[in-house]
């Protein structure tokens, strides 16, 4: 991963939580729903998912569909991730229309007046903003990695995720808001934190501190 | 499975049964058997509530066995949702038990005399049918609460409930499950309202006693179950998507590529899919004390189901399928999981359609009944069923009759059925089957193992025009044989990654019954089926122009990518030719 992590850019409130084990599942809740990362963009999906999220080769083997703006991608040799994409991740999924949405599969042209064409436009190389959504299998797979690079979520959903678990957090875990001990119980009710839309938020296991 | 147990529901002092030898339908099971008793023995014009019309219930050919996956039961006869022959199939107990029975189907047929409602018992020494009018409009978790009173623990419930003897459209049968809940439904095609208009409440199986059914060659079964098994665990579908996540891991990705019917199928995008995903869904259950992973009956080793708490962790109902969640979530603008699970909770004990109950609340949504969105008057709008009010009479008879009563033009049905959770203008594909299927509109009717495996026709080039027809084709052909095995569809994801499983699935068939069955063979069942279906229909006065979508798919833009239906009417006329 080439490209300076969001965790170091100073642009917006940052985030980070240290925290047992058995609760980082509990953020991958969040990347389904989509978080933003900073890395380098004017590649195919092929060399992002390599080299800018550290996936191995049987990692993408597990990787059966793959959708870059909402269209299934058959070809991830030759779609490239612009600034702004929109990359989602899944691995096989069930019944003929999961089926369907397999990279290459056999029942891909059942799908065909949705699926990726590149149109040729220039794509700009060099750093962007992507937005990466994990699912299923592929959270587990590739979410602790993302987390712990840091991402930029939306702050009302991280504040949803913490009131939903609000006491399972403040046993299990530390938070600090640009390096200032953060109090979990005080974050109800508080839908914009530091008055940020976004927020960089970083996820490791650790010693937790409560 | 050498006998078929006939009903007569007209019989002078009360339903009379009579053992049967299974005779020319021996070798059928499952979809094979229900099809080609009604194709048989049902008038294809006659009424779906009379004396002419049967309803069929049959185990697959593999039930009763130790064979894994092998659960499956199919129930059968003319619809009265549809008016052609309709198959729907279950999961739960029951198709294991029946078989050890012996039975290789039950079948309901004649008019009652009076408006007595009947309960049946069957165990190893044989039939016992008794007048019950204490079960009278009971929902289904109450009528296999009096069953369990009455019969013990051992036993499976096939049952409807207050809209089955209402004779809706939308009404099921019930099954059990392997915690006796009645929470495994044959669901489309209202076959409820058959068994409701035969007049029996409930069917209890009893097979203490009985052995599993014994193979030809026993020690290749075993090898053949093994590779089979084998096969199911190591695939990433049946192995771990399904087990971790159940069917509803489809929302996050159906709602990503826009092909998530949302608000009545107005848009391929819902804001509120993250909160009813099958991942939210999953961590939910297991927050609450619940269980994600869990099997429909004994035998399964995929554990697609799952068990779902309320808030203070006490059980409220199975965990709800993918289908069911779309239905009451996204097409009806709901995000609230636990309302969604009330619904479904509700849809089972009352023996109603989940698929149908949703399309038909998103329809009268539309027509202003409620806003979308609405958690609470959609939860109403069941209860109206439930009750039998003038309200839940309509709703009760599903999206097309709803959308006559309230002069609504966008109603998303193929032969009065409703559309299932994928959107045809994003999956044009799955148009096709939606729009051909026999059965009315129907996501499972095209849904098992791919062409590259059966060769069904020869190899298929998916990248012409016509692949979209030949894979429905050849999609219907093959489910139809698995439908008819007794097998769980979703063996198909392993069948279709892995050859060697699908000869496993066939050397369990040839071992058992001492076959030498090929993939072709299976191609033949799978069209011997299709074949008598498509002709009922052709005498019930179905034609090709019964064979397409509403007209507004055809022009109705559908966002994000702003697809119409593309597939020509002519092609769609080629579905069957083969």
């Amino acid at each position: 991963m080439n490209a300076k992590s969001p965790a170091e850019n100073p642009s917006f409130a940052h985030c980070t939580f240290v925290l047992e084990e058995r609760l980082v599942t509990r953020f991958f809740l969040l990347l389904q729903q989509g978080v933003k990362v900073r890395r380098r963009v004017g590649c195919t999906v092929a060399a992002f998912l390599r080299e800018e999220l550290g996936a191995g080769p049987d990692t993408i083997e597990k990787i059966q569909s793959i959708m870059l703006d909402g269209k299934p991608v058959d070809d991830i040799g030759s779609a490239l991730i612009h600034e702004g994409s929109v990359l989602a991740l899944s691995a096989a999924m069930p019944g003929l229309v999961g089926a369907t949405l397999r990279r290459g599969g056999a029942y891909s042209s059942l799908r065909s007046a949705i699926s990726y064409h590149e149109t040729g436009e220039a794509c700009k190389t060099g750093e962007g903003w992507v937005c990466i959504k994990l699912f299923n299998q592929m959270m587990a797979e590739l979410g602790p990695g993302l987390l712990r690079q840091g991402v930029l979520v939306r702050s009302p959903d991280l504040t949803d995720l913490l009131a939903e678990r609000a006491e399972e957090f403040r046993q299990g875990c530390s938070a600090m808001l640009d390096n200032k001990a953060l109090d979990l119980g005080r974050l109800e009710g508080n839908r914009s934190w530091a008055g940020n839309d976004q927020i960089l938020l970083t996820v490791t296991v650790g010693p937790v501190n409560v | 499975m050498d006998k078929i147990l006939r009903i007569d529901v007209g019989a002078g002092g009360g339903p009379q049964s009579k053992a049967v030898p299974v005779g020319d339908y021996a070798g059928f099971g499952g979809r094979a058997m229900t099809s080609a008793i009604v194709s048989k023995e049902v008038p294809p014009l006659c009424h779906p509530l009379g004396a002419e019309n049967k309803l069929v219930i049959a185990p697959g050919l593999l039930s009763g066995t130790a064979g894994a996956q092998s659960g499956r039961i199919s129930v059968g006869g003319k619809s009265p949702l549809t008016g052609g022959i309709k198959e729907a199939n279950s999961g739960g107990q029951a198709s294991q038990v029946l078989a050890k029975l012996g039975y290789a189907a039950i079948v309901l047929e004649g008019k009652p005399a009076n408006d007595d409602l009947y309960k049946i018992f069957i165990n190893k020494d044989g039939v016992k049918i008794t007048k019950d009018n204490s079960l009278k409009m009971l929902p289904n978790y109450d009528v296999v609460a009096k069953m369990k009173a009455e019969y013990g623990d051992a036993i499976c419930c096939i049952s409807i409930g207050p809209a089955g003897e209402m004779k809706m459209g939308a009404a099921t049968v019930a099954f059990t499950d392997m915690e006796m809940r009645p929470t495994r439904h044959a669901g489309r095609g209202g076959l409820g309202a058959v068994m409701g208009s035969k007049n029996i409440k409930v069917i209890v199986l009893d097979s203490t006693g009985m052995p599993v059914r014994p193979p030809k060659d026993p020690a290749k079964f075993q090898d053949a179950n093994k590779r089979f098994v084998d096969g199911l665990k190591k695939h990433p579908v049946t192995g771990q998507g399904l087990p971790a996540f159940g069917t509803n891991v489809l929302t996050n990705i159906l709602n990503e590529v826009g092909g998530y019917p949302t608000y009545n199928f107005k848009q391929g995008r819902f804001d509120g899919a993250s909160k009813i995903s099958g991942e939210t869904l999953a961590e939910t259950e297991k927050s609450r004390g619940a269980n994600p992973t869990h099997g429909c009956h004994r035998g399964c080793v995929i554990q697609c189901s799952g068990t779902y708490n309320d808030k203070d962790g006490h059980y409220l109902t199975k965990q709800p399928e993918y289908e069911t969640v779309w239905a009451h979530g996204g097409n009806c603008g709901i995000s609230d999981m636990d309302k969604i699970a009330m619904m479904d909770f509700l849809d089972d004990n009352y023996g109603i359609d989940t698929i149908e109950m949703g399309a038909t609340i998103a329809v009268a949504m539309e027509a202003g009944l409620a806003k979308f969105g609405d958690a609470d008057a959609a939860i109403n709008f069941i209860h109206e069923v439930g009750k039998g009010s003038p309200l839940g009479r309509i709703l009760g008879n599903g999206a097309a009759m709803t959308g006559k009563a309230f002069g609504v033009e966008r109603v998303p049905v193929v032969k009065n059925q409703a559309m299932p959770a994928y959107d045809p203008r994003a999956v044009q594909g799955i148009g096709v089957t939606y729009a051909t299927s026999p059965m009315g509109a129907d996501h499972t009717a095209g849904y098992a193992v791919t062409a590259n495996v059966l060769k069904v026709g020869g190899d298929v080039n998916a990248l012409k025009p016509e692949g979209q027809v030949e894979l429905s084709r050849n999609l219907q052909i093959a489910t139809a044989a698995i439908d008819s095995t007794g097998m769980c569809l979703f063996i198909a994801f392993a069948v279709l990654d892995q050859p060697d499983t699908f000869q496993a699935l066939l050397d369990m068939l040839n071992s058992f019954y001492g076959l030498s069955l090929t993939g072709d063979g299976v191609t033949d069942l799978g069209k011997k089926v299709l074949k008598m279906e498509r002709d009922f229909n052709t005498r019930a006065g179905f034609t090709p122009q019964h064979d397409r979508l509403p007209e507004y798919f055809k022009t109705e833009k559908f966002a994000p990518h702003n697809v119409t239906f593309a597939v020509k009417d002519e092609d769609l006329d080629k579905v069957f030719n083969w």
